[in-house]
């Protein structure tokens, strides 16, 4: 035996640490919750617009939602923008004393490059377990997959049980950069996240003050 | 933090680019398509029987994106497996594993085409074992279970090692519930069998048996307890040309003991089609020697 398996214990451990420090639960009423991720220091958070929703509820913008931190720290946050096509949701942690607690914004990675059997990461809350981890490898990426929900949409396709819980989480690469939000399974062993470049271009269309489709539900379907 | 986990994902990714060109779409039915194996240079293709629902307009699909039909050679349902042939020449055949290499919780990958990429699921050598029977009777060298992911479309493809050798065809029709691997050893058998038959051959009698206790005396000359009680006896058959009996108890066949159903069919190869063979059957208390000549079976 090599020391390798040890080795590789100890960077999985401190690589999940890592990602947990950008990490968050969406409480979405009482009808359950899910999980965010950080994306920026003043205090973005995405995650899915179906864990905002919460079960048959509906949320407009400027509602105001909880968001547990990593330290435990209970946040309000105001939903800036949701879009139900591409599942996506964008929120603003309240500073309501002017400050907020240092935050950890994850390091986007590329996942337009992504190749069938790299390695990912998945952490979230599943099933109320709270900062779990589940590591598997990428089956494949892009709009072509089959089984894939939704015609032409483009996903990251996994060879892990994103169960509920997982939802609105961070799928990392072996370096811990975003390349996908956890969103749904495909099937029972199978899991399918929002890619990071589709929620970058969504982050970035929020901020540029473009309307989203989530306003009249068009892309409900 | 080491480098460990960043070597890891890339040599996973390697290890499924430079197994890519092995393996092909396999459109063979009319939802989802599946994926086959380059088999030789001349572009032969081998894949799962149970993903080609018809048996022409079947097409398939290359790494390089080119995509030609294929004729279906043969297909041997109790292994799940079928041949095709392509016109495609001069392709680039798949490194494969010694078999030998493997042991039980080794990484491997499984792989398959569905689309036009190449997709990845990973997991471990679950089990390794003996010589099985699938449920069609089918025999298979060794048992061979990943706890891989069958992703939509991945029967056909190849299970390979982590530095992206072929190690066997992966398929989720042979048993429920379970990732199993068809192993180099049956595919070539299988292969050989299909390329100059269109069919696995076995060899036929005609009987129908189960297994029973010997008398003690006889089981102590014998060094076997068991033998197989004919319980029919097909008109007509190599069995009843041979002189076999309702009630007859097989012991042996040709040099081979009969304790097991198993051992039956283990002993009834392609090789013995047409080829006398000495029988011996207890009868009435005596141990009577016959001559067969087994059929093709039907």
């Amino acid at each position: 035996m090599t020391t390798l398996i040890p080795q590789k214990n100890s960077d999985l451990g401190e690589l999940a640490d890592r990602v947990r420090n950008s990490l968050v639960q969406v409480t979405a009423g009482r009808n359950g919750s899910g999980s965010g991720v950080m994306l920026s220091a003043d205090g973005l958070i995405v995650t899915n617009a179906h864990v905002v929703s919460g079960k048959g509820r509906r949320r407009s913008t400027g509602d105001r939602l909880q968001v547990t931190l990593p330290d435990g720290a209970v946040v309000a946050s105001e939903l800036l923008a949701k879009d139900e096509g591409s599942d996506v949701a964008v929120l603003k942690l309240e500073r309501p004393d002017g400050k907020l607690p240092a935050l950890y914004p994850i390091e986007v990675g590329d996942s337009r490059s992504l190749r069938a059997g790299q390695w990912v990461m998945a952490v979230g809350h599943p099933g109320g377990v709270a900062g779990a981890a589940a590591a598997g490898v990428v089956i494949g990426s892009g709009p072509d997959l089959p089984e894939a929900p939704g015609a032409g949409r483009d996903w990251v396709a996994v060879d892990l049980a994103l169960r509920p819980g997982y939802s609105g989480g961070p799928l990392v690469d072996h370096r811990g950069r975003l390349i996908g939000i956890s969103t749904m399974m495909a099937g029972l062993e199978v899991g399918m996240a929002v890619p990071a470049h589709v929620i970058q271009e969504f982050v970035a269309g929020v901020l540029a003050g473009q309307p989203t489709q989530s306003e009249n539900d068009a892309a409900l379907v | 933090m080491s480098t460990v986990l960043p070597d890891f994902s890339d040599a996973l990714a390697d290890a499924v680019a430079s197994a890519a060109d092995g393996l092909v779409r396999v459109e063979g039915r009319d939802r989802l398509p599946a994926t086959g194996i380059i088999w030789d240079a001349e572009g032969l293709i081998v894949t799962s029987h149970h993903v080609l629902e018809r048996d022409e307009n079947i097409n398939v699909g290359f790494q390089d994106g080119e995509s030609v039909t294929a004729e279906l050679v043969g297909r041997d349902p109790s292994t799940d497996l079928a041949l095709l042939r392509t016109s495609k020449q001069g392709i680039k055949t798949p490194d494969w594993a010694d078999p030998e290499s493997l042991r039980v919780g080794h990484f491997a990958l499984a792989l398959g085409r569905p689309g036009a990429n190449v997709r990845a699921t990973m997991g471990i050598i679950s089990a390794l074992g003996k010589a099985w029977r699938t449920p069609a009777g089918g025999p298979v060298d060794r048992y061979l279970q990943t706890d891989t992911v069958m992703y939509p479309g991945f029967s056909g493809g190849p299970l390979v090692d982590a530095q992206g050798r072929f190690v066997g065809l992966n398929t989720s029709a042979l048993l429920r519930g379970v990732s199993i691997t068809v192993p180099a050893p049956t595919l070539e058998r299988v292969v050989r069998d299909l390329k100059e038959h269109g069919s696995v051959r076995r060899a036929y009698l005609g009987v129908g048996a189960q297994p029973t206790r010997l008398p003690d005396a006889v089981a102590k000359d014998l060094g076997q307890e068991t033998g197989l009680l004919l319980v029919s006896v097909e008109p007509g058959s190599a069995a009843e040309k041979g002189g076999l009996f309702l009630g007859d108890t097989l012991v042996t066949l040709g040099e081979s003991p009969l304790r097991h159903m198993d051992d039956l069919f283990n002993g009834l190869g392609g090789d013995r089609i047409g080829n006398s063979v000495t029988v011996r059957t207890l009868r009435g208390g005596e141990l009577v020697e016959l001559t067969i000549s087994p059929t093709a079976h039907p």
